[in-house]
């Protein structure tokens, strides 16, 4: 599903006086149904790799192949359909239109994909009952609580019923229990087959996946599968 | 992005800032509705012009004596000129481009009825003027040439005239002091409203015994033709110039010492005026659109900083550039359009209310006038104004790199 080849980044400013180098080299490939947590300390390179991932950043070296198209011939309109269409999005600040109702939040993604007024409501209606919202659907984003509004954009991420979904720190703002809830639901979503990955800094919640990624300024210092959760690695300890 | 989710997205954002929304649409309401209102003036005050000429006849043509001049004519500066005379009247009853003569003196005296006096405007016409002048009585009759030729004592009154003089009682038929003369009253002009060619306030009565012994003088201040239809009047004018020179004996053309000047010809005057200045008015009420207009491309850039985390969370989740661009500019077209329509209203209310305000306050035949114009000019100003003003804010929105935009704080 995505292949990473050489993939490099570097930030250049002052007209290309100061770079600052973000990637190097990354290289590796994650299959479709996969739950992979990218882990690592700050500046290691997480924020700039998930944005390559997610179309938001394009990669200054190296190759990017996502569903076996090179993403360096795509124009940024296609990059955006591909978006829509294809991935899902959960942020650690939920990222939800605080005066919109639930229902208009889960409904964005769809007002950007070709389809029709009547195929949304059940659309909408099917993914916030995936996240056991239902009865919450017309109350404002505001009004609801940090889990709940991490709910809500994980119906948001689904909705459009994507190949991926990445959610970055998704439980970053979340007490414990509101964020080991989300993290079921992601497990769920992934046992249906869904593509997940998870960028995080806590090791609690990368238990969830089944591989590991670790960044170490901007290369991959790791990779390998989390075999078992209980007791898991050295990244657990 | 459908339309239809752009326009209910904008419509979610100006509702929830309603104060915000109120006023940034308050320019545009003020601009649109003094548009229409002057717009609705202009073409009002047109109407009246033209109306008022009409009702007293378009195809009339006057002469009045003294030079032509740029400034004031002769008469209106105090200087008597007293070449107009009866021998110029039979002259241009033959001519054939004619249809009727009628000559004019007038005067201002002291009326009295009982314990009541008024100074009046009296005008001495022959009895053709009523059909020229369009003038109807609601009572009594017209006086005749006979009352004329026999020097009677008649006169038709003004329906405001007749009821400061005699109150509530039937003035036809009792005498009304004028000078040392008792004229009976024959008639009451129907009213006609305030207005520049109102008999309203005043009194019509024989030629003859105005001009000879009310005023004492042989000739007249003023000599109205009616065109037969079938001549143009510009031919008519100059049939009358070429008649009245070799009257007065006249070779040299810049030593006329009357002037001719058709109710066609003053129309078009008037109405170029009036066209002139609804325009004038229009261009300054215009400009409150403009203010108005910055108005809003001050609050959507406002409102694009606001909204920063939404365009990148918009943009993480699939919308284009295109799709941006296009939520935010019709975000001010709705903004401004709403704006038009209110104005639109307001402008039909004061239209409405300057109406009934000139009618029964001024008590002027002030016609209501809406034009259909100023209603297409007004919105598609205000779509425009969206367009324009928003067009910048919206492409801020739309170049903003997404990923900055989520980090936003």
């Amino acid at each position: 599903m995505i292949e990473l080849e050489h993939l490099g980044k570097v930030y250049r400013e002052n007209g290309g006086e100061l770079s600052t180098v973000a990637l190097t080299d990354v290289t590796f490939s994650i299959q479709k149904g996969e739950f992979v947590a990218i882990m690592g300390p700050s500046g290691s390179g997480k924020s700039t790799l998930l944005h390559i991932l997610d179309f938001l950043d394009r990669p200054t070296s190296g190759a990017y192949r996502f569903m076996g198209r090179d993403t360096s011939t795509l124009t940024d309109i296609e990059l955006a359909h591909l978006r829509n269409k294809e991935m899902g999005f959960v942020f650690q600040a939920f990222n939800l239109l605080s005066r919109a109702s639930v229902h208009e939040n889960v409904e964005l993604p769809l007002m950007y994909a070709p389809i029709p007024q009547f195929r949304r409501q059940e659309l909408v209606e099917r993914a916030v009952r995936a996240v056991g919202l239902e009865e919450k659907i017309q109350s404002p984003a505001a009004n609801l609580s940090g889990g709940q509004k991490q709910r809500v954009a994980i119906a948001r991420a689904l909705v459009n019923d994507p190949s991926i979904i990445f959610a970055d720190e998704p439980t970053g703002n979340l007490d414990s229990k509101s964020g080991g809830q989300i993290m079921e639901i992601l497990q769920g979503l992934n046992d249906a087959g869904r593509t997940i990955i998870l960028v995080t800094h806590e090791t609690y919640t990368a238990r969830y996946a089944g591989r590991l990624i670790a960044l170490r300024d901007g290369g991959v210092e790791r990779d390998e599968p989390i075999t078992d959760r209980n007791k898991g690695n050295g990244l657990f300890k | 992005m459908q339309f239809n989710d752009a326009i209910r997205s904008s419509l979610r954002g100006l509702r929830q800032n309603k104060i915000r929304t109120t006023l940034t649409m308050l320019g545009i309401i003020i601009g649109v509705s003094s548009v229409i209102l002057i717009m609705s003036i202009g073409r009002s005050a047109e109407r009246y012009i033209i109306d008022q000429v009409q009702s007293f006849g378009s195809n009339l043509i006057s002469v009045n004596p003294g030079a032509p001049t740029k400034g004031a004519p002769a008469i209106a500066q105090g200087i008597v000129i007293k070449t107009l005379v009866q021998r110029d009247v039979d002259s241009l009853e033959r001519e054939p481009s004619i249809v009727s003569v009628a000559a004019r003196v007038s005067g201002q005296s002291r009326f009295s009825y009982g314990n009541t006096s008024k100074s009046v405007v009296w005008h001495a016409m022959p009895p053709n003027v009523f059909s020229m002048f369009n003038i109807e009585l609601s009572r009594g009759q017209y006086y005749t040439e006979a009352d004329s030729q026999a020097y009677n004592k008649v006169i038709i009154l003004g329906q405001e005239l007749a009821n400061d003089l005699f109150g509530n009682a039937d003035p036809i038929g009792r005498s009304v002091r004028v000078k040392d003369f008792n004229f009976r009253v024959v008639g009451i002009m129907k009213p006609k409203g305030a207005g520049i060619f109102s008999f309203d306030e005043s009194a019509i009565l024989p030629l003859t015994v105005g001009q000879k012994q009310l005023l004492g003088i042989d000739y007249y201040q003023e000599i109205h033709a009616e065109i037969d239809p079938v001549y143009d009047a510009s031919f008519v004018k100059s049939r009358i110039t070429s008649i009245l020179r070799q009257n007065h004996r006249i070779t040299d053309p810049s030593k006329d010492d009357f002037m001719v000047a058709s109710m066609e010809e003053a129309l078009s005057i008037i109405q170029n005026v009036t066209s002139a200045l609804t325009v004038f008015l229009s261009a300054i009420a215009a400009i409150s659109l403009v203010v108005g207009g910055i108005g809003i491309m001050n609050i959507m850039l406002v409102s694009v900083v606001e909204r920063t985390r939404e365009i990148g969370l918009r943009k993480a989740l699939g919308a284009t550039e295109a799709d941006i661009l296009r939520q935010f500019l019709v975000e001010s077209v709705i903004l401004t359009s709403i704006g038009g329509a209110i104005g639109i209203t307001a402008g039909a209310f004061f239209t409405i209310a300057t109406y009934f305000g000139v009618t029964y306050i001024a008590k002027f035949a002030w016609p209501l006038q809406f034009p259909l114009s100023a209603v297409i000019i007004a919105v598609t100003v205000s779509v425009l104004t969206g367009l324009v003003f928003g067009v910048y804010p919206a492409r801020q929105a739309a170049r903003k790199n997404p990923i900055d935009a989520l980090r936003y704080e």
